[in-house]
C-alpha cells in the first residue's frame, strides 16, 4: 500500500517535472480551447513552433524579448529575497531610458565610450527614481508596493513630456519620440545587440552576489526573516537601500538596453509593460535569480506566441489567459512537487522506513 | 500578456499609463527630403503575385469596432476580400507604438505576406522591417519615409473640413466655433485650421476653441470638452474623435456639429450638420492589384476629395442656400482649386503664408500651428 | 483599604458561579477543575503568576472559549456562553489589557460600535450627546469628540470600561488594569471601582501586584498551575502569604551547581556589567531602569520576575541589541561598543526567548543558519564573500555536538523540533559565547529531556569560565541551577540573592513588587560596591 504524503521540501527534479507538467498542461488546455473555438489548434502549434523557435526571427525575438525581461525579473528577484516588492521596475525602465537617452542624445563621441555612459546615466536614474519609496521603506516603514506603483504612471509621463516637449525630434519630426540616438549597442547575431548576453551575466551576477557573498547572506536572512537579522546585528535598513537601489538600477538597465540595443530612440510608451512583466518572471523563477533566465525564456516564448496568434486573428487578450494560466498551473505544480508517495508501512517495515529516515 | 498599451481599464496593473496617442501620430522616421517621391530613377517593382497565392496584411492601430477610424479602415479591408476571394488576408487590431510593433509586421513577413499595410503611422518600427524585407510591399497611412518597398498615404480631408467650415461660418449667430481636439498634431492643426478658414472665407468675424482631450476615445472627456465649448458660446461643434460624443451635446444644446470619420448623422439628427467621411475601399483594391500584378511602386500617395474623402451629405437642418454655397467651393476644388492661399496668419499675428501663395497637401499635412482665430490647441 | 468591604449575607446568590471549571490545549492545561464564587457587591482579586491560568479562565468566563468541563452559573441560573455576545448580555464585562477599542474612531463612536442599542440613525451629534449622558451615568468622564488615537493609556481604559458598563454590566473583569496606568490614573481607577461595587455590582481584578491586590480587593483568588490554590478574605491576608500561595510549596530544591573539578573558578572582575542602566520603549517610557547588575565569568546568574518586569529590556541591554538610555553597559570593564554584532563578536552569545521568530530564518536552510553568527569571519566570511562550503562544514559540526539528527543541510529550518532547534541555537550561541551568554526562557516549550539538556550545556559553559545569564519564569530551574537570582519587577531590579539559600517567600514578594527584608538579600548595590 502506497499513499501521498506531504513533505516539507520539494527536490528540485520534482520540482522541474511538475512544472514541465504545468506548461504541458496548459499547451493542451490551449489547444483544447482553440479547438472548441473552430480553430485547428496543430496548425497553430505548428506555426507557433515554427515562426517562435523554428525560424531565425522567432529566435532573434525571444532573445530580443528575454534581455529586458531577464533584467526587470532580476530587479524584482532580489527586492523578494529581503522580503519587498519592487513593483516599479516599469517606472525604473523609464527612467534608465531617459537617462541613458540624455547621454546618448547630448554627448558626442564613439559609442564605444557613449554606451558605457550611457549605461551608468540609466542605473543613476533608476536609482534615483527608487530613491524616495527606499528611504520612506526603510526609514517610516512606508509600504514599498504602494510607492513603486504609483511612480510607473509619473516616470511614463515625464518620459511622455520629454519627447514630446524639450527633447523632441526636430530632426525628422518624429511624434512623442527623440531624435534617433546614434550611439547604439553593436548587434551579434541579426538584430541580437550585446544586451543579450549582457542581461545574462548580470543575471549571473546577480546570482553570485547574493549566494556567495555575505552582503547577499545578509540580504537572504533578513528576507527570510528581519527577526534574526535584528538578533545578528545586521545593518538592515542598509541592506534594504541597497538592494532597492540595485533593484532600479537593474531595471534602469533594461531599458538602456532598449533604446541602445532595439529601438534607438527614447520614446513614450516603449517600457511595453516589460517592469510589471519583470514580477511576472520573478514569481516563476520563486526567488532564484539564476531561474530568472529560463523564466524570461517561458515568458518571451509566450509573448512570442502572442504575437504569432495575433497574425492568426486571435486577441491579443490570449496572451493574457494563458500567461495567467501558465502561473496558476506552476504553482500548483510546485504545491504537488511536495507530495512523495509513502509506502503505509507494515510492522515489519519499520526498518525501511528507520533506514529511509 | 496583452503586448500593446491597452486602452481598456480592465487590464488593471498591467495597464500603465496609456500614452499610445494613436494612429496617425507617429510618424518617426524620415527626413524631409523623403516626403517626396524619388525623381531620377526608376523605383523597383516587385515581381507580380497569383492572387490564390496572396496574402495581404493589415496592421490597426485600434480595434476594428472602434466605429471611426479603425472601422473605416476594415471597411476597405472587406472591399478587398470582396474582390479577390481568393486572397488571404489578414489583420492585427491594437498593434502597440513599440517594439512589438516591429515583431508583428516581421511575422507578416515571416508567414508570407507580400504586401502588409499599417493604418496609422509606426515610423522606425515599419521601416526597419521593410529595410529587411525588400520583397514586401509596405504602405503606411500617414507615414513620412519612401524608401523602394516602403510607402505613405493620407487622405487630404482639409478640403472636406473647408466646405464644412463654411457652412459652420454661414449658420453660426454667435461666430465662435469649437473644436473637441485630441493631440496638437499636424492631422489635427490641418482638421482645425481648415474648417476655420472655411468658416472665416465667408464670415471673417469666425473665431474657434479648441480643446485637447488627449484620447481618440474618451466619450466622458469629449462630454466635457462639448459642454464647456457650447457654454463659452459656440454654437458650432466641429472635431476629431472616433465617437459621437459632442454630436449628442449640440443635439441636446439645440446647437449644431460636424463629424469626421463615418457618418455619424443618427446620433444626433437635428443637430447634424455634415461629417468627413473616410472611404478607403477603392484605394486598397487598387493598391492590391497593383501589388497583384506587379505593377506596384513605392510613392506616398493623397487620397483626393471625392476619391476616399468627401462631406457626407448635408443634414436635415442646414440651410439649402448656405448648403450651396459651400458645395459650390467643393465643385470648385474638385475642380482643381486650392483654397488655402495667403495671406495666412497664424494665432500670434504673423503672416506665414504670404498673398500670392497656396500651401500645397504636402504643406497641410506637416502643418504645425493655428490660424489667427484659433485658441486651444498646443 | 478606605473602606470596608461590602458585607454579603451567607445565602446571597453569587453573580458568577464557576464549578469545575477546566480547559486543556493540546499538551497544556490550562485550567483544571477550578471553583470560583463572585459575590454582588465585593471586589474580587484574581492573583497567580504568568501561565498560572488566569486570563484562559477569564476568556471562559466572557465567552470566547469554552469550558471542557464544568459549570457557569450567572445569578443562580447554569448558562453556557456560544460567543462574547451571550456574556455581554448576561451582564458580564472585561476591560482586556490590550485594549480592544478602534484607534481611528473617536470615543463616542467606539463606544456605540457593535451595540444593539446604537440608534439607526447615527449622526455625529447623536453619537456624541449619547456619549456624554452615559460618561455622567456612570460618573467615568469622557471626551466624545476625541479620536482614541490621541488618548493616553488611562484615557482609553476609561473608555473601555464606559463600553463595558454602557451594556449594562454587573461584573466587571479587569485584566491588569493598572499596568498601563501612571499611579493618579491608578488612584481615580480605583475609586470608581469602588462606586461601582457600592452599587451591589461585582469586579473580578487580575492581577501580581501584591499592594494592589491588598488596597483594593474584598477577597483574594490565587491561581497556581491552572487550579484555584484557595480564595481568602483579604483582611485576613498578608502580602508575604499571598506571594507564597502565588509561588507555591512544590518546589523541588536540587543542587544542580555542582562543578567539575577542572572547573575554573568565579571571575575576579564582572564580564558584563550594568551600570545605572535603564532603557526606554517606543512608547518613550522607561521600561528598564536604575539596573546596576554584575555578571561574572564562570558564574550562572538567574533572573526571576513576572512577564513583562523588564526581562526582554535587560536582556538587550546585555546582548546589545537595545542601547541603553539611561547609565551604561560595560564589558570587561571597557564601555560596550554599540550593536549586537558587536556583542557577538566580543563573545556574548544569545539565546532569545522566542527562538523560530528571532535566532532563525525558518525558511532558510541549516547551514544558513548555523552561519549566523560566523559569517563575517574565516572561513565561511571575510573579503566579502560567503562560503557555502564553509559554512556547511560549519553547520556539520554545530549539529554533530548538538547530537541532532537531521535529514540534510538545506532542510529549512523550520521542519526541525522545537528542541532540535534549540539545540542548534544554543550550540551555536555557545560556540561564540568565550565571555558571556545570555539565555531568555531556554526551556519554554521544552520537553524535560531537552531541558536537562540545556542545563548541562549551561553548567559546562559555567565551568569554562563563561558568564551565563538565565532568564526564566521556572523558578525551580532558576533555583536550582542559577548562582545568584537577581529578582525584577516593573522594570526594576529588585535585588540579587545568592540561590542556595533563597528563600521562596522572599523571591515571590520581590516579584510582586515588596521589598524583602535587608538581612534577607544581598543587595545588588551592594554587589556592586564591593567590587567597585
Amino acid at each position: 500500500m502506497a499513499h501521498w504524503q506531504r513533505f516539507p521540501t520539494a527536490p528540485a527534479h520534482l520540482v522541474f517535472l511538475w512544472r514541465m507538467a504545468a506548461v504541458l498542461t496548459t499547451a493542451v488546455i490551449t489547444a483544447i480551447a482553440l479547438a472548441i473555438s473552430g480553430r485547428n489548434p496543430f496548425e497553430l502549434a505548428e506555426l507557433v513552433g515554427r515562426s517562435a523557435i523554428g525560424s531565425r526571427f522567432g529566435l532573434e525575438d525571444l532573445a530580443l524579448f528575454m534581455t529586458p525581461l531577464i533584467l526587470t525579473g532580476s530587479a524584482v528577484t532580489i527586492t523578494r529575497r529581503i522580503g519587498l516588492w519592487n513593483i516599479g521596475a516599469e517606472g525604473q525602465f523609464y527612467l534608465g531610458a531617459a537617462g541613458a537617452a540624455a547621454v546618448g542624445l547630448y554627448v558626442p563621441g564613439p559609442s564605444l565610450l557613449v554606451v558605457p555612459l550611457m549605461a551608468i546615466a540609466a542605473m543613476l536614474c533608476g536609482m534615483a527614481w527608487i530613491l524616495i519609496p527606499t528611504l520612506a521603506r526603510a526609514y517610516a516603514a512606508v509600504s514599498e508596493i504602494i510607492t513603486t506603483l504609483l511612480l510607473n504612471f509619473v516616470a511614463a509621463l515625464l518620459v511622455y513630456w520629454l519627447v514630446t516637449g524639450p527633447w523632441r525630434d526636430r530632426v525628422t519630426g518624429a511624434l512623442v519620440s527623440t531624435q534617433h540616438i546614434h550611439a547604439a549597442i553593436p548587434e551579434m547575431w541579426g538584430v541580437v545587440h550585446y544586451g543579450f548576453p549582457a542581461a545574462l551575466l548580470v543575471a549571473c551576477g546577480v546570482s553570485v552576489l547574493l549566494g556567495r557573498t555575505s552582503w547577499g547572506y545578509e540580504v537572504r536572512i533578513s528576507g527570510a526573516n528581519p527577526g534574526a537579522a535584528e538578533y545578528a546585528g545586521m545593518p538592515m535598513r542598509r541592506r534594504i537601500i541597497s538592494v532597492m537601489l540595485l533593484s532600479g538600477a537593474l531595471a534602469a538597465l533594461a531599458g538602456m538596453f532598449e533604446v541602445a540595443g532595439t529601438v534607438h530612440r527614447l520614446q513614450g510608451g516603449m517600457a511595453n509593460n516589460f517592469g510589471y512583466l519583470g514580477i511576472v518572471v520573478a514569481v516563476l523563477a520563486r526567488g532564484s535569480c539564476l531561474a530568472v533566465i529560463p523564466a524570461a525564456l517561458l515568458m518571451a516564448f509566450i509573448l512570442d506566441a502572442g504575437i504569432v496568434m495575433q497574425t492568426q486573428q486571435l486577441a491579443a487578450t490570449t496572451v493574457l489567459a494563458i500567461t495567467g494560466l501558465v502561473l496558476m498551473l506552476i504553482a500548483a505544480g510546485d504545491e504537488l512537487a511536495h507530495y512523495r508517495p509513502v509506502r503505509t508501512t507494515p510492522p515489519a517495515g519499520t526498518i525501511e522506513r528507520n533506514v529511509s529516515a | 500578456m496583452q503586448r500593446r498599451k491597452p486602452v481598456s481599464k480592465e487590464n488593471g496593473i498591467f495597464s500603465g499609463t496609456d500614452l499610445r496617442i494613436g494612429r496617425r501620430l507617429f510618424t518617426a522616421g524620415a527626413a524631409s527630403g523623403l516626403l517626396l517621391p524619388r525623381t531620377g530613377r526608376a523605383a523597383a517593382r516587385l515581381a507580380p503575385v497569383a492572387e490564390e497565392d496572396a496574402l495581404i496584411a493589415f496592421g490597426h492601430t485600434g480595434p476594428v469596432t472602434d466605429g471611426g477610424w479603425t472601422t473605416a479602415h476594415d471597411l476597405g479591408v472587406q472591399a478587398v476580400r470582396r474582390t479577390f476571394p481568393k486572397l488571404r488576408s489578414v489583420y492585427v487590431e491594437s498593434i502597440p507604438y513599440s517594439a512589438d510593433a516591429t515583431r508583428i509586421f516581421r511575422q507578416f513577413v515571416a508567414e508570407g505576406a507580400q504586401m502588409v499595410i499599417c493604418t496609422s503611422g509606426y515610423g522606425d518600427f515599419i521601416k526597419d522591417v521593410a529595410d529587411r524585407a525588400p520583397d514586401v510591399a509596405f504602405m503606411e497611412c500617414n507615414g513620412l519615409a519612401v524608401t523602394d518597398n516602403l510607402a505613405w498615404y493620407y487622405i487630404t480631408h482639409w478640403y472636406a473640413s473647408y466646405v464644412i467650415g463654411m457652412v459652420a461660418g454661414l449658420i453660426t449667430k454667435t461666430n465662435r466655433l469649437g473644436f473637441v481636439g485630441t493631440f496638437p498634431i499636424p492631422s489635427v492643426y490641418a482638421s482645425v485650421n481648415a474648417t476655420l478658414l472655411g468658416a472665416q472665407s465667408v464670415n471673417p468675424a469666425c473665431t474657434m476653441q479648441s480643446i485637447a482631450i488627449n484620447s481618440w476615445f474618451d466619450p466622458q472627456a469629449a462630454t466635457q470638452a462639448a459642454l464647456a465649448l457650447a457654454d463659452s458660446g459656440c454654437d458650432f461643434l466641429c472635431g476629431i474623435t472616433d465617437e459621437p460624443a459632442y454630436l449628442r451635446v449640440a443635439e441636446q444644446r439645440g446647437i449644431k456639429a460636424a463629424m469626421w470619420n463615418l457618418s455619424m448623422r443618427a446620433f444626433g439628427p437635428k443637430a447634424y450638420v455634415s461629417g468627413v467621411v473616410l472611404d478607403f475601399s477603392h484605394f486598397y483594391v487598387e493598391q492590391v492589384r497593383a501589388r497583384l500584378a506587379g505593377t506596384w511602386t513605392a510613392r506616398p500617395q493623397f487620397l483626393t476629395l471625392g476619391h476616399g474623402v468627401d462631406r457626407d451629405p448635408w443634414g436635415e437642418t442646414v440651410p439649402r442656400e448656405a448648403a450651396a454655397r459651400a458645395d459650390e467651393m467643393r465643385d470648385r476644388i474638385l475642380a482643381g482649386y486650392n483654397p488655402f492661399r495667403g495671406p495666412i496668419y497664424d494665432n500670434s499675428g504673423k503672416l506665414r503664408v504670404p498673398s500670392g501663395q497656396v500651401m500645397t497637401d504636402f504643406d497641410i499635412y506637416r502643418w504645425d500651428w493655428g490660424v489667427r482665430g484659433m485658441t486651444g490647441l498646443g | 483599604m478606605d473602606s470596608a468591604p461590602h458585607q454579603t449575607a451567607a445565602g446571597e446568590i453569587p453573580v458568577l458561579r464557576l464549578a469545575g471549571i477546566s480547559k486543556y490545549f493540546p499538551g497544556v492545561i490550562a485550567n483544571e477543575a477550578v471553583d470560583l464564587d463572585v459575590r454582588p457587591g465585593e471586589i474580587l482579586a484574581l492573583l497567580g503568576e504568568n501561565g498560572a491560568g488566569k486570563s484562559t479562565l477569564m476568556n471562559v468566563v466572557t465567552g470566547i472559549y469554552r469550558p471542557d468541563a464544568g459549570e457557569i452559573i450567572v445569578d443562580g441560573y447554569g448558562v453556557s456562553f456560544a460567543t462574547p455576545h451571550d456574556a455581554i448580555r448576561s451582564g458580564i464585562g472585561m476591560v482586556h489589557q490590550h485594549f480592544k477599542l478602534v484607534p481611528a474612531f473617536t470615543v463616542a463612536e467606539n463606544i456605540h460600535l457593535g451595540w444593539d442599542e446604537t440608534p439607526r440613525r447615527i449622526t455625529r451629534d447623536i453619537l456624541e450627546t449619547r456619549t456624554k449622558a452615559l460618561s455622567e451615568q456612570f460618573g467615568i468622564p469622557v471626551r466624545p469628540s476625541a479620536t482614541v488615537a490621541d488618548l493616553s493609556a488611562g484615557e482609553q481604559q476609561k473608555v473601555e470600561i464606559l463600553r463595558v458598563l454602557s451594556r449594562k454590566a454587573r461584573l466587571l473583569i479587569l485584566d491588569e488594569p493598572t499596568a498601563v496606568l501612571t499611579p493618579d490614573e491608578a488612584r481615580d481607577l480605583f475609586r470608581a471601582l469602588r462606586a461601582f461595587r457600592e452599587k451591589g455590582n461585582a469586579v473580578i481584578i487580575i492581577s501580581h501586584k501584591l499592594d494592589e491586590v491588598m488596597d483594593i480587593s474584598d477577597r483574594v483568588s490565587v491561581l497556581r498551575g491552572g487550579r484555584n490554590a484557595g480564595t481568602f478574605e483579604t483582611r485576613d491576608c498578608s502580602p508575604p502569604m499571598l506571594a507564597a500561595t502565588m509561588v507555591g510549596r512544590e518546589i523541588v530544591r536540587r543542587d544542580l551547581r555542582a562543578r567539575r573539578p577542572d572547573a575554573k573558578p568565579v571571575s575576579e572582575n564582572p564580564v558584563i556589567s550594568l551600570v545605572n542602566a535603564g532603557v526606554r520603549d517606543s512608547r518613550g517610557v522607561m521600561s528598564l531602569r536604575d539596573v546596576t547588575l554584575a555578571l561574572h565569568g564562570g558564574e550562572i546568574l538567574g533572573v526571576a520576575g513576572v512577564a513583562g518586569s523588564g526581562q526582554k529590556e535587560l536582556t538587550g541591554l546585555l546582548t546589545g541589541l537595545c542601547t541603553p538610555a539611561q547609565g551604561e553597559v560595560l564589558i570587561d570593564g571597557q564601555k560596550a561598543p554599540a550593536g549586537a554584532a558587536a556583542f557577538a563578536e566580543a563573545g556574548i552569545g544569545h539565546i532569545p526567548q522566542d527562538r523560530l521568530h528571532s535566532a532563525l530564518a525558518p525558511s532558510l536552510g541549516i547551514a544558513d543558519n548555523m552561519a549566523l553568527r560566523e559569517y563575517r569571519q574565516a572561513p565561511v566570511g571575510g573579503d566579502g564573500m560567503y562560503r557555502s562550503d564553509e559554512a556547511a562544514d560549519l553547520a556539520k559540526e554545530i549539529v554533530e555536538v548538538a547530537d541532532v539528527k537531521i535529514p540534510d543541510l538545506a532542510t529549512p529550518i523550520r521542519n526541525l523540533s522545537g528542541g532540535n532547534q534549540q539545540r542548534l541555537v544554543a550550540r551555536r550561541e555557545i560556540r561564540i559565547a568565550q565571555k558571556a551568554l545570555v539565555a531568555a526562557y531556554p526551556g519554554r516549550g521544552l520537553d524535560i529531556g531537552a531541558v536537562a539538556t540545556m542545563h548541562r550545556y549551561f553548567s559546562e559553559l559555567r565551568d569554562a569560565g563563561a558568564g551565563v545569564v538565565v532568564i526564566s519564569e521556572d523558578l525551580e530551574e532558576l533555583l536550582n541551577l542559577s548562582d545568584r537570582i537577581a529578582v525584577l519587577c516593573a522594570g526594576r531590579l529588585m535585588a540579587v540573592l545568592p540561590a542556595q539559600s533563597a528563600d521562596i517567600d522572599t523571591i515571590g514578594m520581590l516579584m510582586g513588587g515588596r521589598t524583602a527584608p535587608d538581612d534577607a538579600t544581598d543587595h545588588a548595590a551592594d554587589h556592586q560596591a564591593g567590587e567597585g
